[in-house]
């Protein structure tokens, strides 16, 4: 999936003028000319003028819209389902982790992502056990960081 | 000498050791693992260091690191896949000695030739550091900032594609360190009333993020990839390269040589080191018709060149605060967190510090000897573990770390914003690390900017006035220029010869 030139410069020329846009209600230092809004006004106008140059080398070289080549992957909705898929372990993560504690929303976490890669089941389960339990160890007890917490091998805590 | 004898005590303690030991062990790991990277190494390292004291968490990264570029060698020389981009310019030749019955010889002489490199680059850091930090002591806001602008060209030209997409990486990276509280006028920046992002973004859940999460993401859309049964190094790894000590002395001192210097360059690290010094050996080789077919002449160069690049990117890491590649990008991070300031300072007020990073260079590149060997000798294991296996254990690793950074599900959120982010990059050959040198050195660049600014009263001229910051300025200005007027020149048709 890649955008050429000519897209990928009016991207990047759009970004520029939403920078500085965003950028001109930024207060500056009391008594100067400068401050907050200085940086994203410099980062807006070369992002602005990098895309510019894009467009203009791309139109020379006889590019035309749409610009956007798509990879084998996204013709394959089941490699599409699995990219979101990974995107929904991390959200199911942050989402459940609190509420069902670290052990079991990473053993399911874990076991889900290897059974999507097609791992057989029962060796999903186990792996996903032992480096759910070595991390929490050595995360959770070693180095002290507040994993959330759970009844679910609470030995372990 | 009573501050490297402090050093010494700081870094020869069974703590340290043992912890020099683990992250050489775990960086031989990564290293190994195809497509997992020494900068990967680092990202994952850091929410680990962050409960460490600051001698054993740089020994984390310095040894982790060493040892992942040279470990990328061992899936390069018998699979044909370069376990780090740094493995990838001699692969051909590594991969032709596999096939013809004698990885050994490969193997051999990247380990051998890799820790030479290795010591090369650090040598020089201990002499070349504390000289150019005595004239960095002389730099005002007006040297920084060209030195900062010089930095981000390089990286911006250097890295692999079009400097066009390296610029909007550049930019990405720019925008992100604009976020937060942290200007000049201290008022909130793109925070969307979030108070987590008044903080700014945080930085290593963003490296997390761009190396390893991307990664992951690539790794569930192939479905992980086939690992083929490797074959097995056999006997003699040192045996030859004694001999190919004698035959390429030249190639293996300008490789460790040419690798310091690309390395000490502001964005350019050991992937791009290992490429030129490659073409080097290629080019300067009485036999550049063996080159590819097995031959261990470019191997020697360019495996010494990329060690000596890892060293190397210390340099202006240590005196300007300036990361040299990607890696000392996440090293500086670490460095703030531990509460010491990359700068010319660090070396008058916090000596021992330094000469403690100087001597886990020297430890980490001799202990890649033995390490190594036994790499070499159980990477059949290493490399028969499936990726598939692999990925869903990293991205848990990777979420439990970005946690760790602030015990906040909000480093999570950032990790996976960064994950895509640096996914769609890859996949539009938008390279990597001119973001990360944006988001680094994006608040070094905007407080030494306003600042001339306001001392210059809104003046260009000023930023030329003093000697050093003109020079660094108009070399900077060549670094733009070249390009541009290449560009015109290739444009331009040859005399006599009309457009159709």
């Amino acid at each position: 999936m890649r955008v050429t030139d000519l897209t990928l410069g009016l991207l990047t020329l759009l970004g520029g003028i939403a920078i500085y846009i965003s950028a001109i209600e930024f207060q500056a230092i009391p008594g100067q000319a400068y401050g907050a809004g200085t940086m994203p006004r410099a980062v807006a106008l070369v992002t602005g003028l990098t895309g510019l140059f894009m467009i203009v080398k791309a139109v020379m070289e006889g590019e035309r819209l749409p610009g956007l080549n798509l990879a084998d992957w996204t013709q394959s909705p089941a490699a599409i389902a699995r990219l979101v898929s990974v995107l929904v372990l991390i959200v199911a993560y942050i989402a459940l982790s609190p509420v069902l504690g670290f052990l079991p929303t990473a053993v399911a976490v874990m076991t889900i992502g290897m059974l999507i890669l097609r791992v057989r089941w029962w060796i999903a389960v186990i792996i996903a056990l032992v480096a759910a339990i070595a991390i929490q160890q050595s995360f959770g007890r070693l180095l002290l960081v507040p994993l959330p917490r759970s009844d679910f091998l609470s030995f372990l805590w | 000498m009573s501050t490297v004898i402090d050093a010494a005590q700081l870094v020869f303690q069974p703590y340290v050791l043992l912890v020099i030991l683990c992250s050489a062990a775990f960086g031989m790991f990564v290293g190994a693992i195809p497509g997992l990277t020494a900068t990967m190494a680092t990202a994952l390292l850091v929410p680990v260091t962050f409960f460490m004291d600051p001698v054993p968490a740089i020994a984390t990264i310095v040894t982790a690191t060493a040892m992942a570029i040279f470990a990328g060698d061992i899936p390069g020389t018998m699979l044909r896949m370069p376990g780090t981009p740094a493995s990838a310019a001699y692969v051909q030749d590594a991969y032709a000695l596999t096939k013809q019955g004698r990885p050994e010889a490969a193997l051999g002489a990247s380990l051998v030739f890799s820790s030479i490199g290795g010591i090369f680059g650090t040598l020089v850091l201990i002499t070349a550091s504390p000289v150019l930090a005595e004239i960095a002591l002389k730099f005002s806001s007006f040297e920084y900032f060209w030195l900062v602008v010089l930095g981000l060209s390089c990286a911006v030209f250097i890295s692999p594609g079009s400097p066009a997409r390296g610029l909007v990486a550049l930019f990405i990276g720019l925008f992100a360190a604009t976020i937060g509280l942290e200007n000049p006028a201290g008022a909130p920046r793109y925070t969307m009333g979030s108070v987590e992002l008044m903080g700014g973004v945080q930085f290593i859940p963003a490296m997390i993020g761009l190396f390893a999460v991307s990664e992951v993401i690539r790794t569930f859309i192939k479905r992980g990839e086939e690992v083929r049964p490797p074959a097995t190094p056999g006997k003699g790894i040192f045996r030859q390269q004694a001999k190919n000590l004698v035959t390429y002395p030249v190639q293996a001192l300008r490789g460790s040589a040419m690798g310091t210097a690309i390395g000490a360059l502001p964005g350019a690290g050991a992937d791009i080191a290992a490429w030129i010094s490659f073409a080097i050996s290629k080019k300067f080789s009485k036999t550049p018709e063996k080159f590819g077919t097995g031959h261990v002449e470019g191997l020697v160069e360019a495996g010494a060149s990329n060690n000596a690049a890892m060293s190397g990117a210390w340099i202006p890491a240590l005196v300007f605060g300036i990361p040299g590649d990607s890696i000392t990008a996440i090293v500086i991070g670490v460095l703030y967190i531990k509460g010491i300031n990359p700068g010319p300072m660090v070396f008058i007020t916090q000596p021992q510090m330094i000469y403690a990073v100087f001597i886990v260079f020297l430890l980490a590149n001799l202990i890649m000897l033995p390490l190594g060997w036994l790499a070499i000798k159980g990477a059949r294991q290493v490399l028969s573990i499936p990726q598939k296996v692999l990925m869903p254990v990293i991205l848990m690793f990777c979420m439990v770390g970005s946690f760790a950074i602030n015990n906040s599900a909000f480093g999570i959120g950032i990790m996976l914003v960064f994950g895509v982010i640096g996914f769609l990059m890859e996949e539009n050959d938008i390279p990597i690390a001119p973001a990360i040198l944006g988001l680094v050195l994006g608040p070094m660049l905007e407080q030494n900017f306003v600042t001339s600014m306001i001392k210059s009263d809104g003046s260009f001229i000023a930023f030329f006035e003093r000697p050093i910051a003109a020079g660094l300025g108009l070399f900077t200005i060549a670094v733009w220029m070249i390009p541009l007027l290449l560009l015109l020149l290739r444009r331009r048709p040859p005399a006599g010869v009309s457009e159709p």
